[in-house]
């Protein structure tokens, strides 16, 4: 009993992780994923959990060894200017983030005829909410339960789609590609909501803000694993699985996660509608949590400003202005009309496909820091973590040059 | 007064005007108040060379050598220096004053008794614009607004560093300015550390000091400290402690190491941990102390008096005195107020209050805060079922109870020694 609480004590950051990894950006691209090809991605889901468990775990091993978030450690190792502009980067890209999440609850709640302007007004709302509860780790299991509540929406929506489980299992291990431009983009779009700079950091800073230290690698490993190499891509899969078996042989031509919603209806019945629509809505609450706090978390330790929920208002101001200019600011994209989102959230996504190669380079470069003791990356880690690396820097620079020269 | 970044990558040149490089680094011995600078690292086109501060004049604009490089001696920095770029600049250190961890975005150098000394850290914005060559826009943009961009310095005698100077020798640093700190304080700055760093801090800190600091670390966070420190270390700071804080703390480590720690510590304190530790943790039993002054009924007030001069116990279990029977039953209680008052030959039977307020080992420490805040208690005494009197709980237990969470991380206010 007591080694259960052992455990449960360093439990969290992976799971909290891999949850927020399937956000309302992550449960449209998996959408249109299993839409457009069927199956016919799977195999990419299963590759990219191996990945995210590498490169979440490199990261882990940071934070624990030294106590520090991802923005401290390139502070100290890269110097003032990289950090700079990694902390630059890191905001547009995840103001970017932001709003994908307040647009996708806000289409959520669109299908049951809630105008935009008031469900960015709840969501908004609801967030504040939460985070005013506290610190991390009293958060996590809010996260947590949100995090289920997504999973189980898109579990069930699988199942009611009575999907071939055989097939569905098959192509997961055996890979059907097709040698098209758009199942290529697509494939890297499902990298890329996956293996996200902000998830990078926000594991590091969570793990430093809980204070975990070398003695907690077990749990912590545990955890991530579980997270990052289960749960993420089992939603994920769901949510393929569930567009798969319907909209994909019926032609569904869907542009985002509300329109699977409401193709599903038709085909599967409302309670579809209602199961997808609530994930969605969840998978943006959770975002909204946690995309702004790991923002702010990463600015402020850059330059060494107080940061934490624990703190108030007049001791941690710049932690909180920028957490009120992400929420109010990405609120308000949402409410008023005329603004220009979609331009605004294509130079975020490039910024974050620029950004994805320079933080997973740094992670690595400082996975093999001296100081890090018996949590250096060792010689399975180590390689499989620069090969990762290197195959998500080359699709990451692909999406962004189709972004420039497709927008 | 100059900046590190403003020397920093100067041009370095030979008596004649040669360049041979740029400064790429100074070194001190952190010793002292504002430790002088006593080395410079040039780079030059073979490399890094060390020579003597005082072989080396700054002019406008660069720095030039007294003698020609190959005339310069040689010098080789002590392991104990430490070098202000590498070691210093973007890293975190102590700022002991305001009792936390501080990011160094600038060190600030001067001329003192005509020796160039460290002086102080930069830790403020303006700092961070220096390095980043946007101070002079800054400042001007700052005037436009009619504001003054703000100074962050810390001078030098109030900062702690927190890495070891050589990250890869581990040498451990002295941390004499942070055991000058109030507990509570030193518990606020470890929780921002590497779990490293906080193990060398509770291994230099008196045990005394270590064991105040543990009791206001973050729960989850005591028992991975315990965990880290060597066994006879943790046992020493363990049995420093309040037993009650003892036992919670030991419920949240693993089986095998709670038993190993109370079979190294003390008999009389590992007997009164392990008692506390059969309770639940959210029960009276469980967050109450053993420590408390029993008296016996006959006694007097003068000789009850003495007798408290001969325990000294702590200041929270000071206040109320219990009387109990030969059996260790519970009678009555008196508080110091009605024992100073009290004739010197009365018996402690006769001032006694005999309607004690108590509870048992299993109420519930929601239901203990209660009774403590409703009729103002500054303890409770617990009992067993045939009222043998176990223990107290005091109001510091429980107020930890009746506030929100990270409410004591609310002052910012720190406490000098």
């Amino acid at each position: 009993m007591r080694r259960v609480r052992f455990y449960l004590l360093a439990l969290g950051p992976g799971l909290v992780t891999a949850f927020a990894d399937n956000d309302a950006g992550g449960i449209t691209t998996y959408s249109l994923a299993g839409a457009q090809f069927g199956f016919g991605l799977m195999w990419v889901l299963l590759v990219t959990a191996i990945a995210l468990t590498v490169t979440q775990e490199v990261g882990a091993r940071l934070a624990l060894a030294t106590g520090q978030g991802l923005a401290g450690l390139i502070r100290e190792r890269f110097g003032v200017r990289w950090t700079a502009f990694a902390v630059l980067t890191m905001l547009v890209a995840n103001l970017g983030t932001t709003i994908a999440e307040f647009a996708g609850m806000a289409a959520a709640l669109g299908l049951f005829g809630v105008p935009p302007q008031l469900s960015a007004l709840l969501s908004a709302a609801l967030v504040v909410l939460i985070l005013a509860r506290g610190n991390f780790t009293k958060i996590q299991y809010a996260f947590v339960a949100i995090g289920a509540g997504v999973s189980i929406s898109y579990a069930a929506s699988a199942y009611l789609a009575h999907p071939d489980w055989g097939r569905a299992a098959s192509a997961l291990v055996q890979p059907q590609i097709s040698w098209s431009g758009a199942y290529f983009l697509m494939l890297v779009g499902v990298v890329g909501t996956t293996i996200t700079p902000w998830g990078q950091a926000l594991i590091q800073s969570y793990i430093a803000d809980k204070g975990l230290g070398p003695r907690d690698l077990g749990p912590v490993r545990l955890d991530v694993t579980l997270g990052s190499g289960v749960l993420t891509n089992l939603i994920a899969a769901f949510i393929v699985i569930a567009c798969a078996a319907t909209l994909f042989p019926n032609g569904e031509t869907i542009n985002d996660a509300a329109d699977a919603a409401r193709a599903l209806g038709p085909l599967v019945g409302p309670s579809a509608t209602l199961l997808f629509a609530v994930g969605l809505f969840a998978a943006g609450l959770l975002g909204l949590g946690t995309v702004p706090l790991a923002s702010a978390y990463f600015a402020c330790e850059a330059f060494g400003f107080e940061r934490g929920l624990s703190f108030r208002w007049r001791e941690a101001g710049v932690f909180y202005g920028l957490l009120t200019i992400f929420i109010v600011g990405a609120a308000l994209f949402v409410v008023i009309p005329g603004l220009p989102l979609i331009q605004v959230m294509l130079v975020a996504q490039v910024v974050n496909g620029l950004l994805l190669p320079i933080i997973l380079i740094f992670v690595m470069k400082l996975s093999r820091e001296p100081n890090l003791g018996t949590l250096r990356s060792g010689p399975i880690l180590y390689p499989l973590g620069w090969l990762i690396t290197g195959l998500a820097s080359a699709m990451s620079i692909t999406f962004v040059a189709s972004l420039i020269i497709g927008g | 007064m100059p900046y590190l970044s403003e020397i920093q990558h100067r041009r370095v040149i030979e008596p004649n005007g040669n360049e041979i490089g740029t400064l790429k680094d100074l070194a001190v011995v952190p010793q002292g108040q504002f430790p002088a600078i006593q080395w410079a690292i040039l780079a030059t086109g073979e490399g890094e060379r060390v020579v003597k501060w005082s072989d080396m004049a700054q002019e406008i604009g660069h720095l030039r050598l007294r003698t020609r490089l190959e005339a310069t001696p040689q010098a080789s920095l002590p392991p104990e220096a430490m070098r202000l770029s590498r070691d210093l600049l973007d890293k975190q250190i102590v700022d002991t004053h305001g009792a936390k961890v501080v990011r160094v975005n600038d060190l600030q150098l001067s001329e003192v008794d005509g020796q160039l000394r460290l002086v102080g850290a930069d830790v403020g914005l303006r700092g961070l614009l220096r390095r980043v060559g946007a101070e002079a826009f800054a400042e001007r943009f700052a005037g436009l607004a009619g504001r003054k961009l703000p100074r962050g310095i810390i001078p030098w005698h109030l900062v702690e560093p927190l890495e070891a100077p050589e990250a890869n020798v581990r040498v451990t640093v002295p941390r004499t300015k942070l055991a000058l700190l109030h507990p509570a304080d030193i518990a606020d700055i470890v929780e921002e550390m590497a779990a490293d760093e906080r193990r060398q801090v509770f291994e230099q800190l008196d045990v005394e000091t270590a064991a105040e600091a543990l009791s206001e670390v973050e729960p989850e966070m005591q028992a991975s400290i315990v965990s880290d420190l060597d066994e006879e270390r943790a046992a020493d700071i363990l049995e420093e402690m309040a037993p009650d804080e003892a036992a919670d703390l030991l419920q949240d480590l693993p089986e095998e190491r709670r038993e190993e720690l109370v079979d190294l510590m003390q008999k009389e304190e590992a007997a009164d941990v392990e008692e506390l530790l059969t309770y639940p943790e959210d029960s009276a039993g469980g967050i109450m102390t053993t420590d408390f002054v029993a008296l016996a009924a006959e006694l007097t007030a003068a000789q009850a008096i003495d007798k408290l001069r001969e325990l000294q116990p702590d200041p929270e279990l000071t206040y109320y005195l219990y009387v109990v029977d030969a059996q260790g039953r519970l009678d009555g209680v008196v508080s110091l107020r009605d024992l100073v008052v009290a004739k010197p030959d009365q018996k402690l039977n006769e001032v006694m209050d005999p309607h004690v307020l108590k509870v048992e080992a299993t109420t519930s420490k929601e239901e203990v805060a209660a009774l403590i805040a409703k009729y103002d208690l500054l303890a409770l005494p617990v009992v067993d079922a045939r009222q043998k009197l176990l223990g107290t709980v005091t109001v510091d237990d429980v107020v930890e109870i009746m506030l929100p969470r990270g409410w004591k991380k609310r002052s910012s206010r720190t406490l000098a020694r």
